[in-house]
Parts: C-alpha cells; sequence; structure tokens
C-alpha cells in the first residue's frame, strides 16, 4: 500500500520534471521552425472589405516582454504610414499582434492575423519568429514584409524553397556580418575574439556569418538562453582567455547585464554588436558601462526627404524621437510598400472593396519604392536590393549612439 | 585563477538557487505540491528590495549607511514576498487543497504567468537597476581573489539557511511543521492548526526567496519581470537533486547545481574532444534532473529525511 502510493507519487514528481525539461527546452529553442513540406503554391485569396469597413493591415511584433521596448516603436512607426490614408474610399486600420520575439508567439500571432482577416502584415520583428510563422502565412496566402528580420535563414529557408510571400527591408546578416567581422579586423585591430550569442535564430545565424568572416582566432564562442542574467562564467572565461574583442550577437535584454558584469570585473576589452543592442535601453540601463560600445546597424537612415518627413511626423504623434530604437524607419517603408500594393490592386465592386491577395503578393514584389531608408526593392528571394550602403556603426559616447568615424 | 573563479561563481549561483529550493522543498515536504510561482515570488522580493533602496538614497548610499540600507532592503523584501506567498496560497492553493494534485500545480503555473505578466506591464517591460551601492573590489591572497559581493552573498545564504534549521528543529513552529509534514491528520488530532502551520510554511520559505532576490539584485543589478522563470525551474531541479521535502537536500541540491553548471561543466570542456561552452549549462542542469529522477528519484537525501519536512 505505501510502496504504491510512494510509486504513484514519484511518478507524478518525474512527469512534473518532464514538463518543466520541456518547458525549458522550449524556452531555448533555436527557432528551427516547421519543416514545412515542399509547399506547392501559396493560398491566395479574393479578400472582400464590406462597405464602411476599414482594410486590415496585421502588426506582428514585440508588445510584451523584456524587448517590447524595440518592439512597440516599431509597431507605431507601421501605423504612421497609414495615418488618415485611404484607399477607393476604405481607410485603414491595423491589428496589433505580440509576436513575444520567439517562435512559439510568432505562430500565435501569425494565426491570430490569418483569423482576422489582414491583407498583408508588417512583421514579424525577430527573426526566430518569422521563421517558425511564415509557413503559416504561405499557406494562407498573406504577404508579410519584415522591417527587421536580418537571419540568412528567413529568405533562405531550410528544407525547402524560397516563401513567395516573405519580404524585408532590412539588409541580411550575411551582408552585416562580415562588415562586423571588417570592423573587428581593420577598426578594432582584433587578432582574436570571443563570441557571446543568443541561443536563437538571430544570435546563432549573426554569430555564424561573424565567425565565417573573421579572419583571427576565435578564442571561444558562447551562447546563452532568453532572459539570462547570469554571466558570471562567460566573463570569467573571457578574463582568461584575454581576446582583443568580445563580439555580442543577440539582444540588448541581455547585453545589458552582460557588459555590465563584465565592466565590473574590470575588463575593458571593446565590446561589439549589432542591431539588437542598438536601442536607447542599452545605454539607459547599462550607464557608463555601455560608454565605448560599437553596434552596427543595417540599413541606415539617410538624411533624405522622406526620412525628415517621417522623423518629424513620428515625433509628433509619439512624442519622441523616431532613432533611439532600431528598425522604425524600416517600419514605415515596410508599412508604405504594402499600402502602395493595396492602392494598385484593391478594386471596386458594387459598394465593396475587392482585394486579390495574389495580385497583391505581385504587386510588392515589382514594387520599388524611395523609403525613409532609400530605396526598397526586392529580389527573387524578397531581399531588399536598393542597394545604397548597407552598414553603419556607432559608437557610444558620452550617453549618445555617435555615428563612428574612423 | 580560472577554476577558483569559476568555483566562487558556481557558489554565489548555487546560494540564490539553494535559497529558492528551500521555498520548494519546505511547501513540497508539507503539501506535496510544487509551487511553480515561487520563482515568481523571488522576482517580487527583487523588486521590493530595489524600491526600498532607491528610497533610502539609492546610488547615493554610501560609507556606514550601506549595511543598515542592505538589512531593511532584505527585511522589506522579505516581508513583502511573505505576504505574496500568503496571498497566493489563500486565493489560488488553499481552496484546491483537497482537489487532485494536478489542479493546485496547474493554478501554480497560472500565478506564475499572471505574476511575471502583471510586474512587465507596470514596469513598462523595461529592466530596473539595483543601485551599485556594494563596493565592488575583492579580496584573498594571489591569484585566489573573491568579489566581496560573491561573499557576502554566499555567507549571508550560508548564515540564513543554519538559522532555518535551527527555527526547524528547534522552535515550536518549526515542530508543528514538522508534525504537519508527517501526517497532517494526525497532527490536526493533536491540536495542531494545520492552516495556519501552512501559511507558516509558505511564509517562511516566501521570506528566503525574497531575500535571495535582494541578494541576486545586490550581484546582478538587472531585474525584470521574467527574472523569476529561469532560477525558479533551476531551484526546483536543484531541490529534486537534493531530495525533494528535506530541507538539508535543497541546501546541498542548490549548491551541487551551481557547481554542476560551472565548474562541472568547465571539467568535461577540459576532457580533450569535448567542448561544452555555456549554452549547454541548461542542458547539463536537465539532465542531470531526468537522470536523478530515473536512477535515485529519491534525490540525495532520500524518502527518510523528506519525511522530516
Amino acid at each position: 500500500m505505501r510502496a504504491s502510493s510512494r510509486g504513484v507519487r514519484w511518478g507524478w514528481l518525474a512527469a512534473v520534471a518532464a514538463l518543466a525539461t520541456l518547458v525549458a527546452v522550449a524556452c531555448g529553442d533555436d527557432g528551427g521552425g516547421t519543416p514545412a513540406a515542399k509547399s506547392a503554391q501559396p493560398g491566395f485569396k479574393v479578400v472582400a472589405v464590406n462597405k464602411g469597413q476599414p482594410i486590415k493591415i496585421g502588426i506582428s511584433s514585440i508588445l510584451t516582454g523584456d524587448l517590447q521596448a524595440l518592439g512597440i516603436p516599431i509597431a507605431q512607426a507601421a501605423e504612421l504610414a497609414g495615418k488618415g490614408v485611404t484607399v477607393e474610399g476604405f481607410s485603414i486600420a491595423f491589428e496589433r499582434k505580440d509576436d513575444t520575439c520567439s517562435p512559439e508567439g510568432g505562430t500565435s500571432a501569425a494565426q491570430q492575423l490569418i483569423n482576422a482577416g489582414v491583407v498583408a502584415v508588417v512583421g514579424p520583428v525577430c527573426s526566430s519568429s518569422v521563421i517558425a510563422s511564415q509557413p503559416l502565412y504561405e499557406k494562407a496566402g498573406i504577404t508579410t514584409v519584415s522591417p527587421s528580420s536580418t537571419a540568412v535563414a528567413s529568405t533562405k529557408p531550410a528544407g525547402r524553397g524560397v516563401y513567395k510571400t516573405f519580404f524585408r527591408v532590412t539588409y541580411n546578416d550575411a551582408i552585416q556580418g562580415p562588415a562586423l567581422a571588417n570592423f573587428a579586423q581593420n577598426q578594432l585591430k582584433a587578432k582574436s575574439a570571443y563570441v557571446v550569442f543568443f541561443n536563437d535564430a538571430y544570435g546563432q545565424g549573426l554569430k555564424d556569418e561573424f565567425q565565417k568572416a573573421f579572419k583571427g582566432t576565435v578564442a571561444g564562442s558562447e551562447g546563452f538562453e532568453k532572459g539570462a542574467t547570469n554571466f558570471a562564467s562567460i566573463v570569467t572565461n573571457i578574463q582568461n582567455k584575454k581576446p582583443d574583442v568580445v563580439f555580442f550577437s543577440g539582444f540588448f535584454a541581455e547585453a545589458v547585464p552582460f557588459i555590465t558584469q563584465l565592466r565590473e570585473k574590470g575588463i575593458t576589452t571593446p565590446f561589439l554588436s549589432a542591431d539588437g543592442v542598438r536601442d536607447e535601453q542599452f545605454i539607459k540601463l547599462a550607464g557608463k558601462h555601455a560608454e565605448g560600445a560599437y553596434l552596427s546597424l543595417p540599413s541606415p537612415k539617410l538624411a533624405g526627404s522622406v526620412y525628415d518627413k517621417f522623423k518629424a511626423d513620428y515625433k509628433a504623434a509619439y512624442q519622441k524621437e523616431a532613432d533611439t530604437s532600431p528598425f522604425t524607419a524600416e517600419s514605415f517603408d515596410a508599412s508604405t510598400v504594402i499600402i502602395n500594393a493595396i492602392k494598385k490592386v484593391a478594386q471596386k465592386d458594387g459598394d465593396n472593396l475587392k482585394i486579390d491577395l495574389a495580385k497583391l503578393q505581385d504587386a510588392i514584389a515589382k514594387s520599388e519604392t524611395t523609403g525613409a531608408i532609400g530605396k526598397i526593392k526586392f529580389d527573387a528571394k524578397g531581399d531588399n536590393a536598393g542597394g545604397e550602403t548597407p552598414v553603419t556603426f556607432f559608437v557610444v559616447k558620452n550617453g549618445k549612439f555617435e555615428a563612428f568615424k574612423g | 585563477m580560472f577554476w577558483f573563479d569559476q568555483l566562487i561563481n558556481g557558489l554565489t549561483i548555487g546560494s540564490v538557487y539553494a535559497l529558492i529550493a528551500l521555498g520548494y522543498t519546505l511547501v513540497y515536504g508539507i503539501l506535496q505540491m510544487i509551487n511553480f510561482a515561487h520563482g515568481e515570488v523571488f522576482m517580487l522580493g527583487a523588486f521590493a528590495g530595489y524600491f526600498v533602496l532607491l528610497a533610502v538614497g539609492g546610488d547615493d548610499l554610501g560609507g556606514a549607511t550601506i549595511i543598515p540600507a542592505i538589512v531593511l532592503a532584505m527585511f522589506v523584501a522579505a516581508l513583502a514576498s511573505s505576504s505574496a506567498a500568503v496571498v497566493i496560497e489563500r486565493i489560488a492553493y488553499r481552496p484546491l487543497r483537497n482537489a487532485p494534485r494536478l489542479a493546485p500545480l496547474i493554478s501554480a503555473i497560472g500565478v506564475s504567468v499572471a505574476l511575471q505578466n502583471i510586474v512587465l506591464r507596470m514596469t513598462g517591460g523595461r529592466d530596473r537597476v539595483y543601485p551599485r551601492i556594494f563596493p565592488g573590489g575583492s579580496f584573498g591572497f594571489g591569484d585566489f581573489q573573491v568579489g566581496y559581493i560573491q561573499a557576502f552573498l554566499i555567507v549571508a545564504s550560508v548564515l540564513m539557511m543554519a538559522a532555518l534549521l535551527v527555527f526547524i528543529q528547534r522552535t515550536r513552529t518549526g515542530r508543528a511543521m514538522r508534525a504537519v509534514a508527517e501526517n497532517r491528520a494526525t497532527a490536526s488530532l493533536m491540536g495542531i492548526d494545520v492552516d495556519r502551520t501552512i501559511v507558516t510554511t509558505f511564509v517562511v520559505g516566501a521570506a528566503l526567496a525574497g531575500v535571495a532576490g535582494v541578494l541576486q539584485g545586490l550581484w546582478i543589478p538587472n531585474i525584470r519581470g521574467t527574472m523569476g522563470f529561469l532560477p525558479g525551474i533551476k531551484a526546483f531541479t536543484a531541490a529534486v537533486v537534493g531530495g525533494i521535502g528535506s530541507v538539508p537536500g535543497a541546501m546541498v541540491g542548490g549548491f551541487f547545481l551551481g557547481l554542476t553548471e560551472t565548474v562541472g561543466r568547465e571539467l568535461l570542456s577540459a576532457i580533450p574532444g569535448v567542448h561544452l561552452p555555456n549554452e549547454w549549462s541548461d542542458v547539463i542542469a536537465f539532465s542531470l534532473l531526468v537522470l536523478v529522477l530515473v536512477f535515485r528519484p529519491t534525490g540525495i537525501f532520500g524518502e527518510r529525511v523528506s519525511r522530516r519536512a
């Protein structure tokens, strides 16, 4: 009797432990994504918008969690592009859904947006979400234009052909990675680098591109999970290896505790990172430890008339500067690309409006836009082939991002 | 020195795990229930301590005022965490006391997610940064250096664990807790107020977690709504490894897990052909959990001790 009740108890505990392990493993998922079958054509439909209803555009962004400081300005910038715009007398409404910068969040946002009947989507923001959710969008025939997914795998998915329905405004890490490696070698004169990366599609992808291009020695390469705060062990390893540069591939949420612990240990090795860290929050939270950090950003904002107008409108609408966090201008442009395409393909159908999603995809694929970040047009994979100087570098100086001048 | 530094890193994070693990083990000992919201109780303690330190001067604190400020922060954090635990117990667990075991477990996960998101909402999803009042630097001789903060964290944890052992073994309330853990119905017949004893158990566990939150904040300054999740699961692992229900087991399990993640991983990496960088920490920790459950489900300290709370 006693033995059996004990057996039940431990069996139950084992189940809980297995669950805990699963949860932990799922949280550390690298966003490998759904191994979609080599699918046929996307499931394009024709969407009818009834009289008096708005045309719905989805936004898949980070609205909660540690990274909402990155995601909310992106959502706001996308909405700015549709303010006051009408197509054949129909207004535009945005549906915001939270993708939490994770594979699970990406698919859940996708499902909700598809159910809500959106005609296209700005986003997802993070590569991990793109990789997990794009099979759903492809199946539903809904085109997504990501302002910010930089992972190579977004336009070169593993185990299947290119997605017809995915486009991105920013430049990918096959450009940013080598640019970072060059910067480390030429500007920082680094012969050895220690790489610390976020264990997701973005962090790993950028790390791989950096390590491929870096000609010096990689003294070590260590990953961390979402929400990590304890970097003591990695910092000790860095202290031991004495690299010339520390390259951090991830987001500011973890970069802040990392650089704080690195500097408080008295390690002054240059810190180099990329777009995921180039957010005002990084400087605010890391304070003096952020000083001297080098950060790259793809698709720089150009001081053109579109950008100036965007910057002024953004400030008027949200009472803050658009360039304090990355990818706001890209998001504005992604939204603009979609809206222009809708204008091109929307057809009056009696009192209603008809939007053929296949034609919409085609119009986006063929679009050429002069956006806030400069010229935007897409190649066959959905990458931006606008070709204006793709990567800029910044250095943190007196609590501000300053463009780096060699 | 590299290995010594990793040893200290392991002991430091191990103390945090151990303090949180005690809360899991105490509650499990008495209710046979895994309180998955315990990681969030730890997080609430960290926030309470943060607000206290800000209120008494934040970064301007210095010299002799540091000690009373930290003690006050720990005290308020313990109070805040305990109050939270009492409320959680009352709302989410007590109504399910006689329900199937899965019910309070799911309820606990619900509380955990809710608390994370409430704090994320209230902080706008942004980190808060603990005032850096603890003196940096280290002491020791030659290559054997220990950071002041790490030494403080380890010593404070060990002292609290010692106090807990005395409390459980030597006080009336402690005896009541052991009696309820032994047999709830009989304890009740002996005149022990079972409900009150259960609340006391939650309070004690939560107080330890709250103080752990402040200690971690002094060490790793960034705190956020989701900070309790991973330490919570790790501490649960530590409690199981030590033998859930066993108080010394949770302490040993905490340190053991902390050391496994750091020194253990580096030792394995030192074997030629094996390369286990930091991203393997969680794999190692949770594999350990699975192995322990398969081969020694009662953990290091086994069933007998667990019966004694």
